[in-house]
């Protein structure tokens, strides 16, 4: 019923972790009321999910996560992929013959690609991002809840369909990631950009399991990690400038915030940067191991994720330019900078990312051992 | 030895990290303890390189290399941390730390009291880190780590004034620039990985290299980027944006040239490919022409100075493939002393020109204009206005490349939920109605007849 092994270990520390440096910088109303129901609603539903041992105990931890956006396109997504991971757990539990097993099994990989915003499924994660709190949103976003049913479940159950369904899920994620990075070159909204920045770097840990070698599955379970710390940091710098000002909402121009929040600008850059796969910093590594992984099982595939990294990297600093330089306008109140609070616990994913970009071999080496037991499930060991 | 050259290079990263950290956390040091630091770096590393030169000629060695091992590995994929002091890495590895020293002490009073004054020595120490990483690269793995974080470092000096809005707007553009070149760097590299299962110097110098002329063109591609090469050389001037001493390490000295020492790095790439090295002798031919064009026609001090550097970069390209390694070394690093010296004079030039006409006792007389009398009236109209239009580069990439890939990317948004609609979006709703209306209609005839 429950497991616990390496792999769901890391994923329990690391989203804590991101947990707690959200807690910590989520101004105080995001935080209170129903929204803290919400969020301890997301952590437990994760938490239980990492857990499981059976399909049946994943799926109420998803649900959980489900239950806490229920308004909404967004909570209208998240119930459609619950509804299939109910149906794929209720086939393959109740199924008694082959066929039964394969469209449970699909109803897994629908589910995992409505969770993880997936095209065509792609389009209610930018509607999240607007429509609920930031905080939950990156709470639910990182528990990467899709990847991890991929892994846990319908690799370990379905070996032999998973190997004829990845090449398919491979291409999908590499044609969302570059086409996300292609919507976010022209979207006005900061939250929209950071949402199409999201759903393009998260799909590159889809499209890492998909070579099936054990440097794309590293790739894949290290960039987990810088994705995870990553996107908290910047949707947390985003979020501290929304409680200050109003004007990031809808920026006409430069605002040049950086003026009187230069730290907040550094942890934002530090973080749109590290998405990007900036040298000395773990990103580096894991798209580095991303994209050697791709190119030795597709070639032609691997082609897309050099490009998509490339637009991200333009996307981020053109977001990093208009919220933070430029010449502050009128308009534009002087803001404090980062406080106490959230100096230090932007410091801490600040400080990991460098620490594991200086030496990544401290983290490549904890997932590698994961990277090894999924690619032996995928060769049918 | 090793450890020399390990110091040399970690030595600006350290400060740059320790640095930031304390800003971090809420410290920010004085001006005097900043150039402080950052001198006595400088100082050290200037030792060490020397004590490195003077053991390399006692003990007769061509080239030392320091190997930290594995930096990280998974399954067959080793990604080897090794460094390499040779004929090309060592003269370019002095010359960073020479003029980076020099822009310490020529920013210390330039940048007085500016309020970036911390963020430009911070950029500068991670500038440098980059920069020696790149040129003391063992590996291209390791390579496009330092080539990486010049280019980012490049990017935020260029919006250093940022008070402006045309510093921020040409950092962005000159940085999506950079990313695209880079594009092929990485595709060489994986090419590379692909063909001959690593990415280091030696290796590939010594191994039989399979399809040379796409790993070389792709090569190519990241090297025109960095070095201000047709058809990346638009954004030369648009990084003119940033302060002075940084316009002159990265412009006028070291940045531009990486493009340059990466070629010859690739040399033996190079020398298997004929067809390679025939465009990059092209594409030296059409920048120099150009640029020195260009060049004639600027109007203002520095981007007269981008341009024939550039145009100066053209002829090393030349000299590259035409297989004359070591003069083209000679003539990078002659070039990057000199650029250097007009780019930190730049902003006294008046004052410069006062003093040599004071000291001739007059105006001195009009020089040039030997070549552009060889050439008929109407060609010399056509060529000032090209070089007026800066060889209608802009014009070319906006319509031809930047337009097409925005206007497909505002075209599938409207296809967005959740966005204001587009006409697009629109217009293909109302051809839907359109047509469902239409079978709507004809069913429903058909029903009644």
């Amino acid at each position: 019923m429950f497991l616990m092994d390496s792999f769901s270990l890391f994923a329990i520390f690391g989203y804590l972790l991101i947990t707690a440096i959200t807690l910590a910088t989520a101004p105080r109303k995001d935080v209170s009321g129903n929204n803290r129901i919400q969020l301890a609603l997301i952590v437990a539903g994760t938490l239980i999910a990492y857990v499981s041992g059976s399909l049946w105990v994943f799926l109420v931890g998803w649900a959980l996560v489900g239950l806490a956006f229920r308004t909404g396109k967004s909570g209208m997504m998240l119930a459609s992929s619950t509804l299939a991971l109910g149906i794929g757990t209720a086939l393959i539990s109740f199924g008694e013959n082959g066929n039964a097993h394969i469209a449970g099994f699909a109803a897994l990989v629908l589910a995992a690609l409505l969770r993880k915003g997936i095209f065509p499924f792609h389009f209610w994660i930018p509607m999240a991002f607007e429509e609920a709190p930031l905080p939950a949103v990156n709470l639910m976003l990182n528990s990467h809840l899709g990847a991890f049913l991929m892994i846990r479940f319908a690799f370990r159950l379905f070996p032999q369909l998973a190997v004829q369904t990845l090449s398919l899920i491979g291409l999908l994620a590499i044609f969302t990631a570059l086409y996300a990075a292609f919507l976010a070159l022209v979207a006005q909204r900061p939250r929209r950009i950071l949402a199409l920045l999201c759903i393009s770097q998260t799909s590159f840990i889809l499209a890492g399991l998909e070579n099936r070698n054990v440097e794309g599955i590293t790739g894949a379970l290290v960039h987990w990690l810088v994705v995870a710390l990553a996107t908290t940091s910047l949707l947390a710098v985003y979020r501290a400038l929304e409680v200050r000002t109003t004007e990031v909402d809808r920026p006409a121009g430069f605002l040049g915030l950086g003026f009187h929040a230069p730290r907040l600008a550094v942890f934002f850059a530090i973080g749109a940067l590290t998405l990007v796969g900036l040298p000395g910093t773990l990103g580096f590594a894991a798209e580095d191991l991303l994209f050697h992984g791709a190119l030795e099982s597709h070639p032609l595939l691997g082609f897309g994720l050099p490009l998509a990294t490339a637009l991200n990297a333009i996307t981020s600093l053109k977001l990093l330019s208009t919220l933070f330089l430029g010449r502050r306008g009128i308009h534009v109140p002087p803001i404090p900078d980062a406080c106490w609070m959230e100096r230090f616990a932007l410091t801490v994913p600040v400080v990991i990312l460098v620490v594991g970009g200086i030496s990544p071999s401290l983290f490549v080496n904890l997932r590698e051992p994961s990277a090894h037991w999924i690619a032996a499930l995928l060769a049918g060991r | 030895m090793e450890t020399l050259l390990i110091a040399i290079v970690a030595a600006p990263g350290i400060l740059f990290l320790s640095l930031a950290l304390l800003w971090l956390l809420g410290w920010t040091p004085p001006e005097k303890v900043t150039t402080g630091l950052t001198k006595v770096v400088y100082i050290g590393i200037a030792l060490c390189c020397s004590a490195l030169v003077l053991e390399m000629y006692r003990t007769g060695a061509v080239s030392v290399e320091a190997s930290l091992g594995t930096w990280f590995e998974a399954g067959e994929y080793v990604f080897s941390f090794a460094l390499v002091a040779d004929w090309l890495s060592l003269p370019l590895t002095v010359l960073t730390i020479i003029l980076a020293g020099i822009v310490t002490a020529f920013s210390a009073r330039y940048l007085h009291r500016d309020r970036g004054f911390f963020r430009f020595f911070m950029l500068l120490n991670l500038f440098a880190f980059g920069a020696l990483l790149a040129f003391t690269a063992a590996s291209y793995d390791l390579m496009l780590g330092g080539w990486e974080l010049v280019g980012i470092t490049s990017v935020l000096l260029i919006s250093f004034f940022d008070e402006r809005r045309e510093p921020v707007q040409n950092s962005v553009r000159v940085f999506a620039t950079y990313k695209l070149a880079d594009v092929g760097l990485m595709l060489g590299i994986f090419g590379l990985h692909y063909t001959m299962q690593t990415a280091d110097f030696s290796k590939i110098a010594e191994g039989h290299i399979s399809h040379p002329t796409i790993i070389g063109l792709l090569i190519l591609i990241a090297a025109a980027g960095k070095s201000a090469q047709f058809p990346f050389f638009g954004w030369l001037p648009r990084a003119m944006e940033g302060p002075t001493p940084s316009s002159a390490i990265f412009y006028g000295a070291i940045s531009v040239h990486l493009g340059a020492f990466l070629l010859l790095r690739s040399a033996s790439i190079f020398e298997a490919s004929p067809w390679a090295s025939i465009v990059v002798f092209l594409v030296g031919a059409q920048t120099a022409l150009i640029a020195t064009l260009i060049q004639r026609v600027s109007t203002d001090a520095k981007t007269s100075l981008a341009y024939a550097a550039m145009a100066q970069l053209g002829i090393i390209f030349m000299e590259i493939a035409l297989g004359f390694p070591r003069l083209a070394l000679v003539h990078i690093l002659g070039h990057a002393a000199v650029r250097t010296l007009q780019f930190l004079r730049a902003p006294s030039m008046l004052h410069d020109y006062h003093r040599v006409h004071a000291a001739a006792g007059g105006h001195l007389g009009k020089t040039g204009l030997h070549y552009e009398r060889i050439l008929p009236e109407g060609l010399r109209a056509w060529l000032y206005r090209i070089g007026l239009e800066r060889g209608y580069y802009d014009a070319l990439a906006d319509r031809v490349l930047i337009a097409p890939v925005l206007r497909f990317a505002r075209w599938a948004s409207g296809f967005e939920p959740g966005l204001v609609q587009s006409t697009q979006s629109r217009e293909l709703k109302s051809l839907i109605n359109g047509v469902a209306r239409d079978v709507w209609n004809e069913s429903a005839k058909r029903v009644e007849s």
